[in-house]
């Protein structure tokens, strides 16, 4: 059995399913977007919990809506 | 000469409206009247409600028989087109074929006729609410021009009076920048004080919903409606709501303006700096005090808000991409909508480390400030069918430029309004954005209120 090529491995990953030209456009448009992230790959937020607290009691809280 | 009735806002309608001296059917009448005369230029309304004279008369027969039910009784007024309504179809501003949304009111539509409001019809939303441009709408101040967005509809038709206050909804600065672009006045209440039910979701924990009006006290009368806690909508609070108007007319002497002189204050169009400088010089010689600090962390946010809003908006939109239905979306919402797949589980979750980062960056401030002031966007309204805006000597991408003080109160949920504070040279209106504690809605807008009745520009119309 042959290997999926590289490019295929990744959008299989990702769960894109798309033409390569179109896969292209979005990859460049997103490259601008990446800069960005990449400055925020570059802190260390260890320490930090993130502002999502998850909440068991949300369910039990509830209402119908009045 | 007394001005058009569709030019008032509602802190004048209401009195004359309780005291029987100005019917809501005449009012309505008049905003349906300037919506046939000017709305073929601005293409602010989606649709307009087939029964709003009725609506009008039904309010004015309660109020005949003495069963006035508050401010927004008889007010005609603007929904935008991602808020669900029984009577009228939403669209959130898709044709996209096999997306239907069901016929029932939102919890604020809902609160809103239960103040008797008249709901005159839907504005228009840039498509899903995805986007700072809202085609076809036109600005109102210079047709060329877009009004931003998302709830560029919104803005237009206030600023126009097609009708006293529209609402709108704010992921990264859909209800201030068109308030800002438009001349109007938008506020983006704390994260869980307006309730979102029945909203067609965009970016669940950055989505708010909120007023678009003529004066800061109209908004102040809006949020007496549309405040209060629906366990319908997961993430609104329980709070107390108070008086709104009660905070008005107050004396500003001795509150403390903090200025972020980072992020809002390194790029912006020169007569959008001038305008705002002079504002918080108009501030301080109201007898407040003026405090400069930075958050460096700001340097960090559009990484955290595009993870975020990305990685929700596709999480949304997921059975519509499986199912081949994007393809209908227009190009730059079909685009965003499909990049979130690129943002990676670590990416999101480090933005939202950032976003309690600079939760704590924001409360640490406003231990020291009662309010934070700055510009709402860098740049004034630009030319329809153009991507860049001119600040300085380059250009720069509106994508970028027009959100980048707006999203940092999305992040970090914080109450904020925008407010006109002058005119570029253009005759193009400018934004000033004041910003304050959580559920501290009052001290923003007795900030704003008190910079409002100093100046004369909310009783400047655009000529249509």
């Amino acid at each position: 059995m042959s290997e999926p090529a590289p490019l295929d491995l990744v959008r299989d990953v990702l769960g894109i399913d798309l033409p390569p030209e179109h896969l292209a456009e979005n990859l460049a448009a997103f490259a601008r977007i990446l800069e960005e992230i990449r400055k925020l790959r570059t802190l260390d937020l260890t320490d930090i919990h993130p502002s999502i607290v998850f909440d068991p009691t949300a369910p039990y809280r509830r209402e119908p809506r009045a | 000469m007394s001005p058009a009735l569709w030019a008032e806002p509602i802190e004048a309608l209401a009195p004359r409206i309780r005291g029987k001296t100005l019917s809501p059917v005449e009012l309505t009448q008049a905003c349906l009247d300037r919506i046939g005369q000017v709305d073929d230029r601005l293409l602010s309304f989606i649709c307009l409600a087939p029964d709003a004279l009725e609506q009008a008369r039904r309010a004015e027969a309660e109020i005949a028989r003495g069963d006035w039910r508050g401010p927004l009784h008889g007010i005609p007024l603007g929904i935008k087109d991602n808020y669900l309504t029984a009577d009228m179809l939403t669209t959130a501003g898709t044709t996209a074929p096999g997306i239907a949304f069901p016929r029932r009111d939102a919890a604020a539509v809902t609160r809103l006729r239960r103040a008797g409001a008249v709901l005159i019809g839907k504005t228009r939303t840039h498509e899903f609410a995805w986007g700072n441009v809202t085609p076809p709408v036109r600005n109102p101040w210079a047709l060329d021009r877009v009004p931003s967005g998302s709830s560029g509809g919104s803005g237009a038709a206030v600023a126009a009076g097609l009708c006293a206050a529209a609402m709108g909804s704010d992921t990264g600065g859909s209800i201030r920048m068109p308030a800002a672009a438009c001349g109007v006045v938008g506020l983006k209440a704390t994260f869980g004080r307006v309730t979102r039910e029945g909203i067609v979701p965009h970016s669940w924990s950055l989505d708010h919903a909120g007023p678009l009006t003529r004066t800061v006290g109209d908004a102040a009368l809006m949020m007496g409606a549309l405040a209060g806690h629906d366990p319908a909508d997961p993430a609104c609070r329980d709070e107390p709501v108070p008086d709104y108007t009660a905070a008005l007319g107050a004396p500003i002497a001795g509150l403390r303006i903090g200025v972020c002189r980072n992020h809002f204050f390194e790029d912006n169009q020169e007569d959008v700096q001038r305008a705002v400088e002079v504002a918080i010089a108009d501030l301080a010689g109201q007898g407040a005090t003026v405090a400069d600090f930075t958050i460096p962390n700001l340097a960090y946010g559009l990484a955290a808000i595009f993870a975020i809003e990305l990685a929700s908006s596709t999480a949304y939109h997921d059975v519509s991409l499986r199912a081949g239905r994007v393809r209908h979306y227009t190009p730059d919402v079909r685009q965003l909508v499909e990049l979130g797949r690129f943002v990676t589980g670590p990416d999101y979750l480090k933005a939202e480390q950032l976003r309690a980062v600079l939760m704590e960056d924001f409360r640490r401030a406003l231990d020291r400030v009662d309010v934070i002031v700055g510009p709402t966007t860098p740049i004034t309204a630009w030319k329809a069918g153009e991507w860049t805006a001119r600040i300085g000597d380059r250009d720069e991408s509106v994508l970028a430029a027009s959100w980048r003080f707006t999203f940092p109160y999305n992040l970090t949920g914080l109450p904020a309004i925008s407010i006109p504070c002058g005119f570029d040279r253009q005759g193009l209106p400018i934004g000033l954005q004041i910003a304050g504690r959580p559920f501290d809605e009052e001290t923003v807008l007795r900030v704003a209120h008190a910079y409002e009745r100093t100046h004369e520009w909310k009783d400047r119309a655009p000529a249509l």
